[in-house]
């Protein structure tokens, strides 16, 4: 079942005015119950946008976002129970910390569901294990803490809502590799146990072909394409004409399967790369795969 | 309060290509002072009517659409509602035409009144079409500082003062999109800034002010080391890139604006009855 479904759905930003921007155009889209999506495209092409119009902050200019199957923005829905079931990380997450404590911070967001006290300790003490983040940082101030760090809290704020769909907007722009990995393996670590749905936005094409199924392609406003990621990236030639790319690893086999050794078309991360080269090279050459 | 913050056209740039638009903002800034020179000489019905109708000429010729000059009253209409009740309650005059106990409404008063509103509706339109919507703040912020120059001979720092406003100018629309953001992020946790009292409300605005300052000293920080970092230090022997040069058209719109005032001037003394 379509946990989201985006019908004909258009934000016009700063409408009637001279600044005049359209940002999302027509957008048809259905993401499913439990999946985990990556979203991608240029800057600017309208990935912030359409993420907060998955939760209800921004109200399309026109065409319908359901949930559940339920026109969100009907009358008789609460938005306010919609942001708490539709969680949306920001981009930079880490400047909308302000509270004395980290474990204040998190339980910011419980706290507005109207949950209980004990309830509340549960749900931080979850998220923070979710995100990595150790019982003594609980304690001190945000301010106190590294860029990779404060990124944990306020991801963890969000997750301590427990929500059935997270969306996470570049949650690990501008963090190191080990920074990257750990974000990412406690967005998948929340998936596994509470069996949410997950939609990434990200820049690199690295991280959605190892950690998401499918793959949103946003050009200039419009989808691109939408789709498993092997169906996405076949089109690699297209994808380049819209100034993204397919992932290193899978580009340098597509070299090599030119020059005459064929590997699976469908590796896109290093661990499958390497898990069919390897054979290949003990093999002492000749076809693979 | 994102809807109020971009209410507030007060102060916002529209750009375009129109004369006024055109014109040097030093010139701008004298004719504004001009025209709202020319309003307060105002007196009688037919010099208001030019005003009036020297007004609308502004603003069609501005190439601003009316729409956003009329959304631009909302945030005067307190004041506005003020002055016109003040002025209708107080004015003390010979034609009384509303008595009801202690209360008395005299014709002056309400001639006055109904003045008193268009010259304040027209002194807003007129700074503003003049001033905020056809000029870019910095263009606005250079043409100061060269009209204010002769301080300097009397040590005022007047470079110092204007870099201070181009900064702050610079960073409005940027702390605005900043407490949208912030805002939206917090929304996404379930803040709620619309219900409740008074007090609730306030607390609700802790959420967004902290990261606001934190980000806003940031910002400061990080600007004083850029600019360092580009050698900047103060006035002293700095040249512009674009040197404000007199044209033709400011010399025009220069006598445009004088013959308004004359023309006020004038009708002052013409009495219709
Ligand atoms: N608050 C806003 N006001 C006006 N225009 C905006 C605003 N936010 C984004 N835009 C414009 O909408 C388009 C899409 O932006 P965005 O959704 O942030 O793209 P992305 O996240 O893919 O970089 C951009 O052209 C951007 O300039
Ligand atoms: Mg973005």
């Amino acid at each position: 079942m379509a946990k989201i479904e985006l019908c004909g759905v258009s934000y016009v930003y700063s409408s009637k005015t001279p600044f005049e921007k359209k940002a999302v155009n027509n957008i048809d889209v259905a993401i499913e119950e439990g999946s985990i999506t990556g979203i991608i495209g240029h800057t600017g092409s309208g990935k912030s946008t359409l993420v907060q119009i998955l939760n209800g902050l921004l109200e399309p200019t026109s065409g319908k976002v359901l949930f559940n199957g339920a026109d969100m923005h009907a009358k008789k829905t609460k938005l306010s129970d919609i942001r708490f079931k539709v969680g949306l990380v920001f981009q930079y997450p880490e400047y909308q910390l302000f509270e004395e404590t980290v474990e204040s911070d998190i339980a910011y967001g419980p706290k507005n569901m109207g949950l209980d006290k004990a309830e509340i300790e549960k749900r931080v003490h979850d998220a923070a294990k979710f995100c990595g983040i150790e019982e003594a940082i609980l304690k001190k101030s945000p301010f106190e803490l590294s860029g990779g760090q404060q990124r944990r809290v306020a991801i963890a704020g969000v997750m301590a809502m427990t929500p059935e769909v997270l969306i996470l907007d570049e949650p690990a722009a501008g963090l190191d590799p080990q920074g990257r990995s750990d974000i990412f393996g406690g967005i998948c670590e929340y998936r596994r146990k509470t069996g949410a749905t997950v939609i990434i936005v990200s820049h690199s094409m690295e991280d959605i072909a190892r950690y998401c199924e499918n793959v949103l392609v946003m050009s200039k406003g419009e989808v691109f394409d939408y789709g498993s990621c092997d169906k996405i990236f076949e089109r690699s030639d297209e994808l380049e004409a819209i100034g993204l790319d397919i992932p290193q690893i899978a580009r340098l086999l597509r070299r090599v399967g030119e020059m005459g050794v064929s590997f699976d078309k469908n590796i896109y991360t290093v661990g499958e790369a390497y898990r069919s080269i390897i054979p290949f090279i003990k093999g002492g050459g000749g076809s693979a795969s | 309060m994102a809807v109020l913050l971009r209410d507030i056209t007060l102060g916002q740039f529209f750009p375009g290509n129109s004369l006024l638009h055109k014109t040097d903002p030093r010139y701008k800034i004298i004719i504004a002072m001009v025209y709202i020179v020319s309003l307060f000489l105002a007196k009688g019905v037919l010099s208001y009517a030019l005003v009036l109708v020297f007004t609308f000429a502004m603003i069609i010729f501005s190439g601003i659409p009316l729409r956003i000059v009329v959304r631009g009253f909302k945030a005067l209409m307190f004041i506005i509602a003020f002055t016109a009740i003040l002025n209708i309650f107080w004015t003390k005059g010979e034609n009384l035409i509303f008595e009801y106990k202690f209360i008395k409404i005299y014709a002056e008063g309400v001639t006055y009144a109904v003045f008193m509103i268009l010259r304040l509706l027209c002194l807003l339109t007129g700074s503003s079409v003049l001033i905020s919507y056809t000029t870019s703040p910095i263009a606005l912020t250079y043409g100061i500082e060269k009209l204010l120059a002769p301080l300097n001979l009397i040590k005022v720092p007047v470079h110092e003062f204007s870099m201070m406003m181009t900064i702050a100018l610079r960073f409005i629309p940027t702390l605005i999109e900043e407490t949208d953001k912030i805002m939206s992020a917090q929304k996404a946790r379930g803040a709620d800034f619309t219900s409740g009292g008074i007090i609730k409300r306030a607390k609700a605005l802790i959420p967004i002010l902290i990261p606001l300052f934190v980000s806003a000293f940031r910002r400061a920080d990080e600007l004083a080391v850029a600019m360092e970092c580009r050698c900047y230090n103060g006035g002293k022997g700095r040249s512009k890139m674009t040197k404000l040069k007199t044209k033709p058209l400011d010399i025009i719109m220069l006598l445009v604006f004088s013959a308004f005032t004359a023309g006020i001037i004038l009708l002052n003394g013409i009495t219709l009855f």
